[in-house]
């Protein structure tokens, strides 16, 4: 099976980033645009979702229809409630604000996983709040009042750049390492423990110093990992991986330059959405896979 | 909401460190040879606001990232008056000594009643909510003119409830001394922010931090304004954008701006300029005399005195 993308938005300024599914529409972000952008697969069109986004990269939806994002210029997580307004949620960990909230998930908890590593988005406003040297998934949560809360979940990260959790929300995937650094990029799983901690990572795939990782990550219906990243500029080349659980490499397919974040969409989850770094929105139809329905 | 109080990058040891840069023909005098700053507060994240209260001989300032109100009686410790404030920013007084302060982050105008409760004076504007209100003053017929950018809705700790955009413009906005109608005064602006009348109220300053700017308007009798121009274009490679801005008795125009605060001529020239380490957010004359410049730092407020006295606060 091959993944043929297709362009059928754009281009924005900017890259594109974040990108979800909300069960008729994509939505996926032109970051620098400050808006969240809505693609209705049936008829083609494109229209807003939200403007005046504040840099927001990453869309999430939970269960019941709640929807976040993760607002780089911010240095926030935020919720687009169905009124129009925008919700705050905890901002700070131990008195330290967040590094760049970049890409998130939602539990059936309602809990919010966010890989918070600093990006070249510039946040807004002078630069008080010193970035945590720590750059980890972090977990949004309720306490018993309702109020956010956040909790640090990895300690071992160098730079997640994407998160995403397994249908038995067991395992943790996290895309993680900045190439510009000259990290190594990987892949990692974790264990998920009962009470919400991680156990230690296993390393599903490893990239060449310097190699641009994986930017987007998302679940087929069978488990697998869906992972993009990559550039021309070195290595492999930007692609689409496709990962058993196991790590093991099932499918690798082509995709468009500096691929940013990747979903699965349209009737049956059957066609796969990407983002990229030259600011459009790409599909493959008839991938071969349909994507993990929550 | 409220927080743990967040750390910062700020070192207050440096905020006291400033010296005059530039005088050019006309700014010879304003500032002491020597400046001498002090400290009236260090413990603040995010100095905003300063009025000088005449008939209670106090400073009132904000703090915006500590969502809190402080008024400061020089000789003792500052004293909070408000928590949570919206974030305040931008206050000022009122003919009554009312304070008038620029709810920020809960995008509101309110006042200070003088039996010690809060009245809103402004949440919305043609049914949508105000970005978030920046910068007030008070003329002298009552009406409140206050900058609505957007900032208060993204700034990293600044936020409140709702940081959802609604107006497809940022505004400088007058309302009516009965607080009944809310007007568009321009909206030149892509980030307006101070605001200050000439001596006399001829002439209404506001200035940009996007575009670093200061724009100069002829003010209307009825309150509106025309013959829009720009008075000032900062191009200077310093740290440091339009914020704060206030005029001397004498039509001098003072704002901060790149490298500190910066004195212009009424006619624009850049005539002097108060080099400071630190970030000043804004300013106010006060004391007795009004030759006491109160400034509000990211991380401390501090004061020095002046030459030249500056128009009294209500």
């Amino acid at each position: 099976m091959t993944m043929n993308f297709e362009k059928i938005a754009g281009p924005y300024q900017g890259l594109t980033g974040g990108v979800t599914w909300d069960g008729t529409h994509v939505l996926f972000s032109a970051v620098k645009e400050e808006r969240i952008l809505r693609f209705n697969p049936k008829t083609g069109a494109t229209d807003n979702f939200r403007r005046w986004t504040g840099r927001t990269n990453g869309i999430a939806i939970g269960k019941d229809g709640a929807t976040y994002g993760a607002q780089e210029g911010g240095r926030r997580v935020i919720q687009f409630m169905a009124d129009g307004s925008t919700a705050p949620t905890a901002e700070m960990i131990d008195g330290w604000h967040h590094n760049q909230p970049t890409d998130l998930t939602v539990d059936s908890k309602g809990r919010v996983w966010f890989a918070d590593s600093r990006s070249d988005t510039l946040p807004y406003g002078p630069a008080i709040f010193p970035f945590m040297e720590i750059n980890a998934v972090m977990r949004l949560e309720r306490d018993e009042r309702r109020s956010w809360k956040v909790v640090r979940v990895t300690s071992d990260t160098k730079a997640p750049r994407a998160v995403v959790l397994s249908a038995d929300e067991k395992t943790l995937y996290v895309a993680d390492g900045d190439s510009t650094k000259n990290d190594a990029c990987t892949l990692r799983a974790y264990s998920v423990n009962a009470e919400g901690s991680v156990g230690p990572a296993r390393v599903l795939h490893t990239f060449a110093l310097g190699e641009r990782g994986f930017e987007g990550l998302c679940l087929d219906s069978g488990g697998n990992i869906v992972a993009c990243g990559g550039s021309k500029q070195k290595g492999v080349g930007p692609q689409v991986v496709v990962f058993a659980p196991s790590g093991a490499v099932i499918e690798s397919h082509a995709a468009p330059d500096l691929p940013m974040r990747c979903a699965f969409g349209d009737e049956g989850l059957g066609s796969l959405y990407l983002t990229s770094g030259d600011g459009n929105l790409y599909r493959a139809k008839n991938t071969g896979h349909s994507g993990l329905k929550r | 909401m409220t927080h743990a109080r967040p750390h910062t990058n700020h070192d207050v040891s440096k905020d006291l460190i400033a010296s005059v840069d530039l005088i050019a023909p006309g700014g010879e005098g304003i500032f002491p040879v020597k400046p001498e700053l002090s400290f009236v507060a260090k413990d603040i994240i995010f100095g905003e606001g300063p009025v000088w209260d005449k008939r209670n001989k106090v400073l009132n300032f904000v703090d915006i990232c500590g969502d809190n109100i402080w008024r400061w009686k020089p000789g003792s410790e500052a004293e909070e008056i408000l928590n949570p404030s919206d974030h305040a920013n931008g206050m000022t007084l009122d003919k009554e000594g009312r304070l008038v302060v620029c709810g920020w982050g809960g995008r509101t105008m309110f006042r200070f009643e003088k039996d010690g409760t809060l009245k809103t004076l402004a949440t919305h504007f043609e049914g949508k909510k105000l970005n978030s209100p920046n910068d007030v003053v008070v003329k002298s017929d009552g009406t409140i003119y206050f900058t609505d950018p957007p900032g208060g809705l993204f700034n990293v700790g600044h936020i409140g409830m709702d940081s959802q955009r609604y107006q497809e413009v940022q505004p400088v906005f007058r309302m009516s001394p009965d607080g009944k109608e809310l007007k568009i005064v321009t909206t030149d602006f892509v980030y307006p922010n101070g605001l200050c009348f000439s001596p006399d109220e001829k002439i209404l300053y506001i200035n940009c931090s996007r575009e670093r700017v200061i724009r100069a308007y002829d003010v209307q009798p009825d309150g509106s304004v025309k013959n829009g121009r720009v008075f000032y274009q900062y191009t200077q490679p310093e740290h440091g954008n339009p914020d704060g801005i206030k005029c001397d008795v004498d039509g001098r125009v003072w704002c901060t701006g790149p490298g500190g605060i910066v004195v212009h001529n009424p006619n624009g020239d850049l005539v002097a300029r108060l080099r400071m380490h630190g970030h000043a957010t804004n300013f106010c004359f006060g004391g007795d005399d009004w030759k006491t410049l109160f400034i509000t730092m990211v991380g401390s407020v501090t004061q020095m005195r002046v030459n030249v006295a500056g128009v009294a606060s209500w």
